[in-house]
């Protein structure tokens, strides 16, 4: 069963973000969130979601501290992770390049490429 | 399908355990089961004795089986269940709200940076299909020379039919009358649509610009929808977005034909002062558009180029009609009189901003590659291209001009005085990309304008 993990710590956007991926669960998929990086890393340890929807601010531990860590010291390359920043957010594209984020993309964002992309990872018809 | 489906709910990751450690704490003996009666969750020694529904929304979504203690759990369930489809509801709602916001911020993004009214159209239309059910849409803009709406942008066929309309007849007619949004849920019913309509419901929307209905656009489905104050509310939002858009579009237009019919007039009074050179301008601005267009030139060079080669010779207009217009041989005096049009053709348009990156085309229109022309004696690259080019097609036409006290050379000795001077009067790759050209439809193309610059752009 394909799993994508959401991690945001503004529950506005877990919310909206799950219930715009909503029709995914009928085809199986499980919509796990996670409101912080720690907890979010430990999720992707123990389950090595298909997909990661993360915010690139949170207290704590960063998007992009969850993102290197992922990608390169639990060597769990194959995640695909979407990195959440936030319209007129400063935002570090080189840095985002080098922690190995797959995407990026700006909130607010298009529901509907939202659910295009994530099908399109995850190999389901459009 | 129920509103929610229970087997998602017991296994979800924050309500499971508390849901297995309160059937511990109570030492439940349950059976879980959904509507169909599909188990979902069974305690080891669950006996069957009292079912409890679990409801939501006045829907069962199923069953709770086992002892007194069960009907805590269904009562858990219930409550969990409750709250869950309140939360779904109000996702659902806000994540549709949240739609029409990045709707309106990417409408806002394309729109305001687009001055071109046909673009918007399509824009606007493309972003109605997002959220907003519907199978056609379309948008006419007042056509002023008709006096008509007319059709500039579709989506599917229903609304087709509508090529134009009048103020005041049929629906989108009376809109554009009122210059009030309207839903039609019941077309066939409305006695405006005449029974012609192939839509069944509708909502249509003025665009107006300071007060002025200065368009209509109406979407239409061809199965009866119930078209709500909201949608017509987001309907008119994206309608006034276009309106201000296509407000924006029309008064660029108008600037830019102020623009050209001021270019056009400059360059006609040269060609009214010398009625000889009748249609010169028209043709220089042809062959060297062709020569640009063979030699590859980028966009922002052909506009350069175009501009140049209308204006060359404004600056004739300081030269005095005894010179200008002389048919003998002229002095060395009155020559040196006529080389000075190549500057006053500079002095003339520099004061217009839009027009000084013709300059070099005007200024240096009569330098030779050899740097034996004037009035600078540049040679080679010196010489910016536009000139180079203009120089060829001038020359060209020049010499295959009648004049009243010389005719003019055949076509084939023009190519060969060109080719002649090839590499010193001429840059050769300017004479190569000329001869590599079609001259013959760009002298056509010249003689049938009716005005110099009818087609710039």
């Amino acid at each position: 069963m394909p799993k994508v993990l959401i991690v945001d710590d503004e529950p506005f956007i877990r919310l909206l973000l799950e219930q715009t991926l909503e029709e995914l669960e009928d085809d199986g998929v499980e919509l796990i969130t996670a409101d912080n990086g720690e907890t979010a890393l430990e999720i992707i340890r123990a389950e090595a979601p298909e997909m990661v929807f993360l915010d690139v601010m949170m207290p704590k531990m960063n998007g992009f501290d969850v993102c290197q860590a992922v990608k390169n010291d639990l060597g769990l390359s194959e995640v695909y992770i979407v990195l959440l920043t936030a319209k007129g957010q400063e935002f570090d594209k080189q840095k985002g390049i080098d922690v190995g984020a797959d995407i990026y993309m700006t909130k607010p964002f298009n529901p509907d490429q939202v659910l295009a992309k994530t099908r399109e990872i995850l190999g389901m018809a459009p | 399908m129920p509103p929610i489906n229970i087997a998602k709910l017991i296994k979800r990751r924050d309500f499971a355990p508390v849901l297995n450690r309160l059937v511990a704490a109570l030492g439940a003996s349950v059976i879980i089961e959904d509507h169909h009666g599909k188990l979902l969750l069974s305690t080891a020694d669950a006996v069957r004795q009292t079912g409890y529904p679990v409801s939501v929304a006045g829907e069962i979504i199923g069953w709770v089986n086992g002892n007194e203690q069960a009907g805590a759990i269904a009562a858990l369930l219930c409550h969990q269940a409750e709250s869950e489809f309140e939360k779904r509801t109000l996702a659902a709602e806000t994540l549709n709200k949240y739609k029409e916001i990045t709707l309106l911020y990417e409408m806002v993004e394309q729109v305001t940076c687009c001055l071109d009214t046909k673009e918007i159209a399509r824009l606007v239309i493309e972003q109605a299909k997002r959220v907003l059910e519907l199978s056609s849409v379309a948008v006419l803009l007042l056509d002023k020379e008709s006096g008509l709406m007319e059709l500039v942008a579709t989506h599917g066929q229903e609304l087709d039919g509508t090529r134009s309309i009048r103020p005041g007849v049929g629906i989108a007619g009376s809109v554009w009358s009122s210059g009030r949004a309207e839903i039609v849920n019941d077309v066939p019913a409305d006695p405006r649509a005449a029974g012609s309509a192939r839509v069944s419901s509708l909502m249509c929307a003025p665009l107006k610009a300071k007060d002025q209905v200065v368009g209509v656009i109406k979407l239409g489905s061809a199965q009866p929808v119930n078209y709500s104050a909201d949608d017509l509310k987001l309907f008119t939002t994206l309608a006034s977005l276009a309106a201000v858009a296509i407000e924006n579009a029309s008064l660029y237009e108008q600037l830019q034909e102020a623009f050209y019919t001021t270019v056009y007039t400059l360059a006609e009074t040269i060609e009214k002062r010398d009625p000889y050179t009748g249609n010169h301008t028209k043709r220089v601005m042809e062959y060297s558009l062709a020569i640009g267009r063979t030699m590859g030139l980028d966009q922002e060079t052909m506009t350069r180029l175009q501009l140049g080669a209308v204006l060359h010779d404004v600056g004739k207009i300081g030269v005095r009609d005894a010179v200008l217009l002389k048919e003998s041989a002229l002095t060395d005096e009155e020559f040196e009189q006529i080389k000075r049009h190549a500057v006053y053709g500079e002095e003339m348009i520099s004061g217009i901003s839009r027009l000084r990156t013709a300059i070099p085309g005007v200024r240096q229109h009569h330098e030779k590659f050899d740097g034996r022309g004037y009035p600078d004696g540049l040679s080679g690259e010196q010489i910016d291209i536009t000139a180079r080019v203009i120089s060829v097609a001038d020359s060209y036409d020049a010499m295959t001009t009648d004049r009243p006290y010389r005719k003019g050379l055949t076509i084939d000795e023009a190519f060969a005085e060109l080719r002649k001077h090839a590499g010193t009067q001429f840059d050769a790759t300017v004479v190569d990309a000329f001869f590599a050209s079609d001259v013959m439809e760009a002298y056509f193309i010249a003689n049938s304008r009716k005005k110099i610059l009818d087609t710039i752009d």
